[in-house]
């Protein structure tokens, strides 16, 4: 089953530092006590059952959602909070953006903009965000969609584009920022089945070439022969994180690991 | 039907055709603007204000026009606000208008996805960038249905302005109408053009409508 | 000038006997409305090509020309074919024939919501055309098109205000009336702006308790 040896160690040095993380949402609490390390160049995954705060700890990662509890750093830098202040103040829109310019993230919905070509949709943050003159910048918006193989593609809308495609746009637009970090929001689930191949190839390819993933996902298989480690979570908990082997190959030691792979299995997805 | 009556009234009419454009064009594009700063108002800032745009908001459309018109051509002086015939009308245009403009441009900011202001922060962009290059954009394409039905509102609405004397086509026609005795002919053509106007208007909202939405077209 | 609330206080049995006939023209030119809308919505959709193209038409005129012109229009054009009617019946004619072009509109778009496939639905059970458009579409269309009617209503209260323009006692020429005796305009318009308020919040308040109730029902 995972017979594919992880393409690195998985042992580099930290790049993304979670200790003790929690997050309410008024009277919900979505994340409690979360410490977890993300390794440079690492796919980590993350999975669970729905509502497990998978996605919440994702949005809390680039301060999307404010955490409450705890810290996350970014090579050693606290995300969204100002160091050492108390009661918590968050950091400065200005120093937020930038500390953002280093967290691409792609969502379940793309959310690519309507009114902007697939070329456009990537040159924008380069020119409103990086400064970079048009045609320097479109060059470079043009590499990116080569990365995603939609080079054919970059005067089209979204609306002319398929969901596969769409989501590739919207991976191109992240890599062009050139984030030292890429999060996915679980980027298949949207997707007709069919479409979720050319998704997950792509996102394969940029692993191989050593960004480090950390990616929300329903897609056990890519978990299971992609991931280096992959963190489960339940009830705002993380329960276990372990290399894919530990998780998926033999019965695993968590009740509720077991009893969530369960429907995966008679499934015969994993 | 008389035709050396519309020689003789011509251009009366046709100033009064003047004035009815002068008292739209500048009433609504003021009401397009105060309605504009009122849904921004109350997209980012505190719960007073809106309390107070709100209330603003429900009681112009909650009242009819003419005695809008009335309260502040009439009532000014009383409170130091003197007017002309047109320049109330302007002013009472833009207070009438700007509630139903701001309710537009609320809706127009609601019809922009989440995400997508998500996905401009992911990548750093700032609040006003984002606000004009990503939400503005987007929301002409809900918004430009209403707004085109609203200004065609509009046009017609200028006719009540004959009535505090503001010499625009309806006064025009009346005038020439009750100086000659003559209605059926005037009041045709009158309605003719008002008709064109609202065509007109109708016309330029679609070719906008067009523009604002060529991305979404599937090639 | 201070604001005087005397002022208000002794006029206010007059702008509200007033106001009871602002209430008559626009419940009276709804109903017209109403029934006048649903002809001309099945005109405007009916498989009858110059029955259509009629339907098209009046209702883009009617929607196309300030009803203040139409109003006018009515005063004074009427008796020259012949129909002489008391002001009254001229204005609340007027303003249920100018309505009823945009119920049509609401009608025709509150139809077009409900999903084609009930219509297919029902067909499969070999449902009769009536019994389709008595039990299942009209029913659906007012209720997904009463909000829509509603505000109609509320409007109508609006510019029954016109109809002081052709000498109808209601609240607005009332208001003048009064204004040119007292001299008081800020003091009357503001009551009378106080009083339409008032009833278009009844209006939109019982709107909302009868869409609760078709919601329920």
């Amino acid at each position: 089953m995972a017979d594919t040896t992880p393409k690195s160690n998985g042992a580099g040095e930290p790049i993304i530092t979670v200790r003790n993380m929690g997050k309410s949402f008024d009277d919900f609490v979505a994340l409690r006590d979360v410490t977890l390390d993300v390794n440079r160049s690492e796919v980590l995954c993350l999975i669970g059952p729905s509502g497990s705060g998978k996605s919440t700890l994702l949005r809390c990662l680039n301060f999307l959602e404010a955490y409450d509890a705890g810290e996350v750093r970014l090579d050693g830098e606290l995300i969204g909070w100002q160091e050492g202040v108390s009661p918590r103040k968050a950091r400065s829109s200005g120093t937020l953006r930038k500390q953002r310019q280093h967290i691409g993230m792609v969502f379940q919905q793309f959310n690519l903009w309507p009114h902007m070509t697939a070329l456009e949709n990537v040159a924008e943050a380069l020119i409103q965000v990086k400064g970079m003159g048009k045609a320097a910048a479109c060059e470079k918006a043009q590499a990116a969609l080569a990365k995603v193989h939609l080079s054919d593609k970059a005067q089209s809308y979204p609306a002319n584009l398929s969901g596969g495609q769409q989501q590739r746009v919207a991976i191109a637009r992240a890599i062009a920022m050139e984030p030292r970090v890429m999060l996915f929001d679980e980027p298949t689930s949207a997707l007709d089945p069919e479409l979720v191949g050319e998704v997950l190839a792509v996102m394969k390819e940029m692993a191989a070439e050593g960004m480090t993933m950390v990616v929300v996902t329903h897609e056990m298989g890519f978990a299971a022969h992609v991931a280096d480690r992959v963190a489960f979570l339940d009830a705002g908990r993380l329960v276990t994180c372990a290399p894919p082997a530990d998780i998926f190959a033999r019965e695993p030691d968590d009740a509720r690991v077991r009893s969530f792979l369960q429907t995966y299995r008679e499934r015969n997805v994993v | 039907m008389e035709l050396d009556l519309f020689v003789r009234y011509g251009p009366a009419l046709i100033r009064g055709f003047g004035v009815t454009i002068l008292c739209w064009a500048a009433g609504s594009l003021g009401g397009l603007v105060l309605g504009f700063v009122i849904a921004c108002l109350y997209r980012w800032s505190i719960a007073p204000v809106r309390w107070v745009i709100y209330a603003y908001v429900e009681v112009i459309r909650g009242t009819p026009f003419m005695i809008q018109l009335f309260i502040l051509y009439y009532g000014g002086p009383y409170v130091g606000l003197v007017l002309s015939p047109v320049q109330a009308g302007i002013l009472s245009f833009i207070v009438y208008g700007s509630p139903y403009f701001s309710e537009i441009f609320r809706s127009g900011f609601n019809a922009v996805p989440k995400g997508q202001v998500e996905a401009a922060r992911c990548v750093g962009m700032a609040e006003a960038t984002i606000l004009r290059r990503i939400v503005l954009p987007q929301m002409l394409v809900p918004i430009t249905p209403p707004l085109t039905n609203f200004f065609i509102i509009l046009t017609k609405e200028t006719a009540i302005l004959s009535v505090v004397t503001v010499p625009e086509l309806l006064y025009e026609t009346q005038t020439m109408a009750a100086e000659t005795f003559t209605y059926v002919e005037p009041f045709l053509v009158l309605s003719l053009f008002y008709w064109l106007m609202v065509i007109g208007t109708n016309w330029l909202g679609g070719r906008v409508e067009a523009r604002v939405t060529r991305h979404l077209k599937r090639a | 000038m201070n604001f005087s609330f005397d002022v208000i206080w002794h006029n206010l049995p007059y702008l509200l006997a007033a106001a009871r006939w602002t209430l008559l023209i626009s419940v009276a030119g709804m109903a017209i409305s109403i029934v006048w809308g649903v002809f001309l919505c099945a005109a405007r959709i009916s498989k009858n090509r110059l029955l259509a193209n009629v339907a098209a038409l009046y209702i883009s005129f009617f929607r196309g020309v300030p009803l203040l012109v139409q109003l006018l229009m009515a005063y004074y054009m009427l008796p020259y074919v012949g129909l002489d009617l008391p002001a009254i019946a001229a204005a609340i004619l007027a303003v249920g024939l100018c309505s009823a072009a945009y119920t049509a509109e609401i009608l025709r778009g509150a139809l077009q919501a409900i999903p084609a496939g009930q219509t297919e639905a029902a067909h499969a059970l070999g449902i009769p055309g009536f019994s389709l458009w008595k039990r299942i579409l009209v029913p659906q269309a007012i209720r997904i098109g009463l909000p829509s009617l509603v505000n109609e209503l509320i409007l109508l209260v609006k510019v029954s205000s016109l109809a002081s323009v052709v000498g109808i006692g209601e609240l607005t020429r009332i208001s003048q009336n009064i204004t040119g005796q007292t001299y008081r305009p800020l003091e009357i318009y503001i009551a009378a702006a106080a009083i339409y308020f008032l009833i278009n919040l009844v209006i939109s308040g019982l709107g909302r308790l009868a869409e609760k109730r078709l919601q329920a029902g």
